[in-house]
């Protein structure tokens, strides 16, 4: 079941996850300064709650899910190689961490 | 941000704290707000009876009942960080063995959006106007004041004092009942 949900893709890029961040903070500061003003004008502070609510509503639908603007500039990663002399290396790490574990 | 959980996270928490940055700017737009309103007390009738005081001195004790009008418009008490007013009238007098005695009289709950505008005649005090004492009789000088406490949704809790007390005397005898 859990497996199922991890293999669903939801990652962004680096850009891209900037730019969810730029964009929710956006909305919800733009939904807070409206939502104050009205707020104080109807004299109403659950009003206040309400809209920045809905700010957080929108956000989470534009932000949440990763929408394809957000995977624009992906990272150029090297092409595999074939794994040989990976072998070597891992064992004296291992060792290391044990001892240091005792 | 990588996962949904983590842009979950932070959107929440950036959410709540601009929500709670809010909350205290409310506060700060009625922080210094004069909640004082004109009070409308007229007594119309004063009893006052020697009677015994179960809970207190044992003894007999004097017990004032009054008789009142109140009316006063609490509208510019309300704005946007008020939950209700919490009315209490109370007595203030001095006798000779406490310079300074307080009796909450009777009391009443305003919430936002009811009538605000309060005409009340011939109101009953609510609790017994009890002195600890013999020093209800011949007072010349009982004040009466309704207060209040303003609920906020955030920030202090003030207590105001409505403009309108009135002060009058006590009778010089007591009343006596056969009923009684």
């Amino acid at each position: 079941m859990l497996s199922m949900f991890k293999s669903i893709p939801s990652h962004m890029d680096y850009k891209g996850q900037k730019l969810a961040e730029q964009i929710f903070q956006g909305i919800i500061l733009i939904s807070a300064v409206i939502g104050f003003v009205y707020g104080l004008i109807i004299e109403q502070f659950g009003w206040t709650v309400y809209i920045i609510l809905a700010g957080f509503a929108v956000s989470c639908v534009l932000t949440l899910p990763p929408w394809p603007m957000y995977r624009k500039s992906p990272l150029p990663w090297q092409p595999v190689e074939p794994e040989t002399c990976a072998e070597p290396s891992p064992k004296p790490q291992e060792s290391l961490k044990k001892k240091k574990h005792k | 941000m990588n996962t949904v959980l983590s842009r979950a996270n932070s959107l929440f928490a950036f959410s709540l704290s601009v929500m709670a940055a809010l909350t205290f700017g409310c506060f700060v737009t009625t922080a210094f707000k004069d909640r004082r309103v004109p009070v409308d007390i007229h007594v119309s009738k004063v009893m006052l009876k020697n009677v015994d005081d179960f809970t207190g001195p044992r003894e007999r004790s004097d017990l004032g009942f009054l008789t009142f009008d109140l009316s006063s418009d609490l509208q510019p008490i309300f704005d946007w960080n008020v939950k209700q007013l919490f009315l209490y009238l109370s007595a203030e007098y001095a006798t000779k063995s406490n310079s300074l005695n307080q009796v909450v009289l009777w009391d009443k709950i305003v919430l936002r959006g009811e009538n605000t505008k309060l005409n009340l005649r011939e109101m009953k005090s609510k609790y017994f106007f009890f002195d600890d004492g013999n020093g209800l009789r011949a007072n010349k000088n009982i004040t009466l004041t309704l207060s209040w406490n303003v609920v906020p949704n955030a920030g202090i809790l003030p207590l105001v004092a409505g403009s309108g007390q009135v002060s009058l005397p006590f009778p010089e005898a007591y009343e006596t009942t056969k009923s009684y």
